[in-house]
């Protein structure tokens, strides 16, 4: 029996109890899976987890506040999970994780630079992983490419391939692809001099059409509809068009999300004007992460830091002014 | 409305009513002379600032912007200070990412009675500004060529 | 929305460097702006009447005032406006005085900016609320912290007024310093004998409860009705059972022990009772040196009391009170003068510290009142004193005049001679500074009539030779050098805030100085309140003073505490916060913060949120900073009211 079969039978099992249990279903392409919400087993036949069990599923838990819920869980997206936990915003006692190791998922973009024109990713009839490797139907044929080299970028540093939080693990565990985050991403940027850098975001943002598909996508956004990019009380951003503006909003979601953000990606995946929006975000857990020690979804008895305080600040050194 | 040309920069300071509001005040009934171009938005506590109201004033034209509160353990909240003091400290280390010089922002100390210790901030944080110079803006929403065309 | 804007003058004040009348035609443009002048003195009657018939002629609907400090006249101009029929929270000011025409003196760049915080006022004042005060009810009962000579007065004034007064004290005695003083300046009369009584007054009076070798462990609450919890250290003495006959002073054999009451000239027992006027006066043990709480064999204190009060195990006990008001009147301490090497930092035994030397003169002190050299215990002839030893010294951190040493140097002097007829005093001096009633004459009789040597000058070393000690210093009158030699050497250390006043001024959530010294609401008008309503200053804590500025602020802060608890109801301030609950996702982020657990969950409809305990709260907004969603809001300073400050400022 595969590990996906497994999986099956867990859900089955969850089922028996669970009213609704959310992981992945086949897409509307060979290259994309979607969120799947299963209520019975026809819908488990449905299921599919790997290389394109790209969505968090996380998402959907502030709206399924009350009724217990099961969800089929990456590590990322235990993560996630974690840290909605730890901010009380949803109850562990209402939840059921089903986790299995996470061999990384795809980045479709990184899917059609390697195809380099010669089709684009819609065209792909089929997808097939075989270990290490996908091999993708196209009209040209077929292409084989290396899992690693379509991956999403957080598989590259992906520290918590297993739902270390999950109440069923389903598969023998994998080891971390790497010990510690370097933030190699965010070294690269600041090779930029903070002209470069002005110019970039100016740039990147002129892009933006305020669609607001990385707050919708983003599974600690749990304002939703009381989102302050759409309010007049209070009133912290305009309607107009600018790149400021365009910006702002992103500040908003950044500082929001500081000392929240677990780096999932769902906002940056989301976009669909190709703005690195992660980047800002992972300004800020670099941070967290040198000055408290906190890494978010991890434990769930851990205030967030900007939640709590210090008397003296070690990692802290005030100015003298 | 605007900066005094050549003079001054946008300097936007946000003071705790409690300690650094009366720190200036003390300075000011001491006549302890001070640069022109701070502006004080007076709030009650250093924990009511939101980092987004530094970051609205860097986008929206200021030169800098000064956050002054109690000292950590002198809070007429108890605790606003601390809380401000973990947030405004990340934001001063994000400011980088987005092309701005982190010394565009200060955050600091003073207490009512410490009135030389204020002109020294002011002094020396406007002087800092000066020598970074006016802040690059940020490109605004372009004038609609509807509204342009509907003019016509 | 019709604003009314009035630029003061405040006579040359602002209008020396600030040209009001174009400031009053710039605001003449601003948003909203109906009506804007500019006014000789906005504070005066004439001011305050011409404010209130703008707004009946031009039917205003808000005011700014440009003119001093909010925290200074911002109550005036909200009860004017009062007075012309809006709600008091329709007004703002903009401080063109302590942070522009006293600040410099460029006319331009300060008439610019005077015109851009009127700017930034009025863009707020477009978003101000109408904000109505709650009332509640007031707890009347005073707890004053400190039991020395200020907080006696304190507390037997409010007491005397019908106050129930708790006074906590972290000595077993009440009395402070001024209990350890053997006389007073300038009347030289003996300084038991006028505390004393007031001491027992306190033991006596009815409204007062009194808590020795107690300490405050913690303040919550705010104004009108403070929760505080006093920690009452264990004495092992049953104070009920204690009837302060002092057979176990007499009987403990740990007889070499710290005397803390009389700065360590003699030595003391493990079981004290600090002196013999102690109020309390009960015994207590001290932890550190009774031989069978450190461990050892012992118990002869139980087996000699005769009501059998000593109880080894007793804990230190926690007493809960809610009090409306509180006065702090902690005191001050010496410096630590060891830091000067120059007088021997501690080593020399025949140098000693003022308060040590009070000790020495009290009749009741360890020698009975006779000045003895603690080497040798000899009477001493020539006898030195140095003043400013730790004041007035910017070195070390402290630039400030004790206020008190230079008079109590000339009382030691005088006191000197009336003990040893043949001594011969000499004082080292900066200045002398006696500007009381009746001091400058006290500081002449001592250097006329008992030809104390005055040497203006600083000692630069005190070194011992044989059994003297030699003092070296400067006559910068004479223009020399001199050397004294010296039997004993009597430095008059300055002073500090009390050691630990600044815990407990983070406890009462008010501001003290890099000194520790407690901050006063103003400086000239507000001399005895804090910026914390319900906390008042009294003595030295505030800032040095001696014992009859002590008493008089004593008085004075329980004046104030009276008129505050005279009241049944208080208003709540409404500046605080409230919640949206439409916009409130119920994640509880604003109840983790709040530092006074003012917001609570609540159920609406089946969905949790946030709600705000009004009485509670105290509008210091850090939930508004905290909400993603701007749900929760501080009144008078929403998002939008800062937004619109920062807009004025920036156009975004």
């Amino acid at each position: 029996m595969s590990i996906q079969d497994d999986i099956k039978a867990a859900i089955a099992k969850a089922l028996q109890d669970i009213p609704c249990v959310i992981g992945w279903g086949a897409g509307p392409e060979p290259l994309r899976a979607t969120p799947l919400f299963m209520r019975n087993a026809a819908d488990v036949e449905n299921f599919t987890a790997g290389f394109l069990a790209v969505n968090n599923p996380a998402l959907y838990l502030p709206s399924c506040k009350g009724v217990k819920t099961a969800l089929v869980v990456k590590g990322c997206d235990a993560r996630s999970v974690g840290q909605l936990v730890a901010e009380n915003l949803v109850k562990r006692d209402e939840l059921y994780l089903i986790g299995y190791p996470c061999s990384g998922v795809i980045d479709v973009d990184k899917v059609a630079a390697r195809l380099e024109g010669k089709c684009e990713p819609g065209e792909v009839t089929r997808l097939r992983e075989e270990n290490e490797d996908v091999i993708l139907d196209t009209p040209g044929g077929e292409v084989r490419l290396a899992k690693k080299d379509i991956a999403a970028d957080k598989c590259a540093r992906c520290r918590y391939p297993n739902a270390e939080s999950a109440d069923v693990f389903i598969g023998e565990k994998r080891a971390p692809v790497v010990d510690q985050d370097e933030y190699a991403d965010l070294a690269d940027f600041e090779k930029l001099s903070l002209e470069e850098r002005k110019a970039f975001w100016e740039k990147e943002l002129s892009r933006c059409i305020r669609c607001y598909a990385c707050r919708n996508a983003c599974p600690l956004c749990v304002c939703r509809d009381h989102c302050v990019a759409s309010s007049r009380e209070p009133h912290w951003l305009t309607q107009a068009d600018g790149v400021r503006d365009k910006l702002f909003f992103q500040l908003i979601h950044a500082t929001h999300l500081a000392g929240r953000c677990t780096g999932c990606g769902e906002c940056e995946r989301a976009c669909p004007v190709g703005i690195p929006v992660l980047t800002l975000k992972r300004a800020f857990s670099r941070q967290v992460e040198d000055m408290f020690g906190y890494m978010a979804g991890i434990d769930v008895n851990t205030t967030p830091p900007l939640l709590t305080f210090r008397l003296e600040e070690p990692e802290i050194k005030e100015r003298e002014w | 409305m605007s900066v005094l040309n050549t003079k001054e920069l946008r300097i936007i300071g946000f003071l705790c009513n409690w300690c650094s509001y009366g720190g200036a005040d003390t300075a000011g009934v001491g006549r302890f002379t001070q640069p022109t171009d701070l502006r004080v938005v007076r709030v009650p506590c250093s924990g009511r600032i939101n980092p987004l109201f530094i970051l609205k004033s860097l986008l929206g034209g200021a030169d800098g912007v000064l956050v002054s509160g109690c000292h950590p353990r002198d809070c007429h909240y108890a605790e606003g200070n601390f809380y401000a003091r973990r947030r405004l400290e990340l934001l001063k280390g994000f400011l980088p990412v987005l092309g701005i010089d982190p010394r565009r922002f200060e955050y600091t100390w003073v207490s009512a009675s410490e009135g030389q210790r204020w002109q020294h901030v002011v002094e020396a944080f406007t002087a800092q500004i000066h020598g970074l110079g006016p802040a690059r803006g940020w490109p605004e929403a372009p004038e609609l060529e509807i509204l342009n065309a509907v003019a016509r | 929305m019709r604003i009314g804007v009035f630029i003061c003058h405040c006579g040359s004040n602002i209008a020396g460097t600030v040209d009001c009348a174009a400031v009053a035609a710039k605001a003449a443009t601003y948003p909203d702006v109906a009506y804007a002048t500019d006014i000789m003195y906005a504070c005066a009657e004439p001011g305050q009447d011409a404010i209130i018939a703008a707004i009946k002629e031009h039917q205003l609907s808000g005011v700014v005032v440009a003119s001093c400090t909010p925290r200074m006249h911002e109550p005036t101009f909200r009860k004017t406006v009062e007075r012309a029929g809006l709600n008091r929270y329709m007004f703002e000011m903009a401080n063109i005085r302590e942070h522009v025409s006293w600040i410099g003196k460029d006319i331009e760049a300060n008439t610019n900016k005077a015109a851009e915080l009127v700017r930034m006022a009025a863009a707020k004042l477009r978003l101000n609320k109408e904000l109505k005060p709650k009332s509640f009810p007031v707890t009347k009962r005073l707890l004053v912290v400190g039991g020395g000579v200020a907080g006696i007065q304190a507390a037997l004034d409010a007491a005397d007024a019908g106050l129930e007064v708790i006074l906590v004290e972290k000595q077993p005695t009440i009395g402070g310093k001024m209990a350890k003083l053997d006389k007073t300046f300038p009347t030289v009369d003996c300084s038991s004998c006028i505390l004393g009584p007031r001491m027992v007054d306190v033991a006596q009076h009815p409204n007062i409860t009194l808590y020795a070798y107690s300490e405050v462990e913690s303040v919550s609450g705010y104004v009108g009705n403070f929760d505080v919890k006093i920690r009452k250290k264990a004495s092992y003495v049953d104070w009920v059972k204690c009837t302060g006959c002092g057979l176990c002073t007499e009987k403990c054999p740990a007889r070499k022990s710290y005397d803390r009451f009389n700065e360590g000239v003699g030595p003391t027992t493990a079981i004290i009772i600090p002196f013999p006027q102690a109020i309390p006066k009960k015994a207590s043990i001290e932890r550190e040196h009774c031989r069978l709480l450190t461990g050892g064999k012992c118990g002869v204190c139980a087996k000699v009391c005769p009501t059998g009060a000593i109880n080894y195990a007793m804990e230190d006990e926690i007493i809960e009170a809610r009090v409306g008001g509180i006065v702090a009147a902690t005191g001050y301490d010496l410096i630590d003068w060891k830091i000067y090497e120059e007088y021997g930092g501690g080593r020399y035994p025949d140098v000693v510290t003022s308060l040590q030397y009070e000790r020495m003169l009290s009749a009741s002190g360890p020698t009975g009142g006779h000045i003895k050299r603690p080497s040798d215990g000899v009477e001493p002839k020539d006898v030195v004193f140095i003043q400013c030893v730790g004041s007035r010294d910017p070195s070390i951190g402290r630039p400030y005049c004790s206020g008190f040493c230079c008079m109590y140097t000339a009382k030691q002097a005088i006191l000197t001679k009336d003990h040893i007829p043949d001594s011969q005093s000499y004082v080292f001096y900066m200045d002398i500074r006696s500007p009381g009633k009746g001091y400058d004459e006290f500081t002449r009789r001592v250097q006329e009539e008992y030809k104390a040597r005055y040497i203006r000058g600083r000692v630069s070393l005190v070194y011992p030779k044989g059994n003297k000690l030699i003092v070296r210093g400067a006559d910068t009158l004479m223009g020399v050098q001199v050397e004294v030699e010296a039997d004993l050497v009597v430095l008059a250390v300055g002073a500090e805030a009390a050691s630990e006043s600044a815990k407990l001024a983070e406890k009462l959530r008010i501001s003290y100085d890099s000194y520790g010294f407690f901050m006063e609401g103003h400086p000239k008008l507000k001399p005895v309140e804090t910026n914390t309503a319900g906390v008042f200053l009294a003595g030295a804590c505030q800032g040095l003073k001696d014992i009859p500025s002590s008493v008089a602020q004593g008085s004075a802060a329980a004046a104030k505490a009276i008129g505050l608890l005279s009241r049944d109801m208080l208003d709540s301030d409404p500046q605080i916060a409230f919640v949206s609950a439409n916009r409130c996702v119920g994640c509880g982020k604003c109840i983790e913060v709040c530092p006074f657990k003012a917001i609570q969950e609540i159920d609406l409809r089946g969905q949790p949120k946030a709600e705000v305990i009004e009485t509670v709260c105290q509008g210091c907004g850090l939930c508004n900073a905290t909400c993603p969603q701007g749900a929760i809001q501080l009144s008078h300073f929403t998002d939008n009211q800062i937004l619109a400050e920062v807009e004025a400022l920036c156009r975004f």
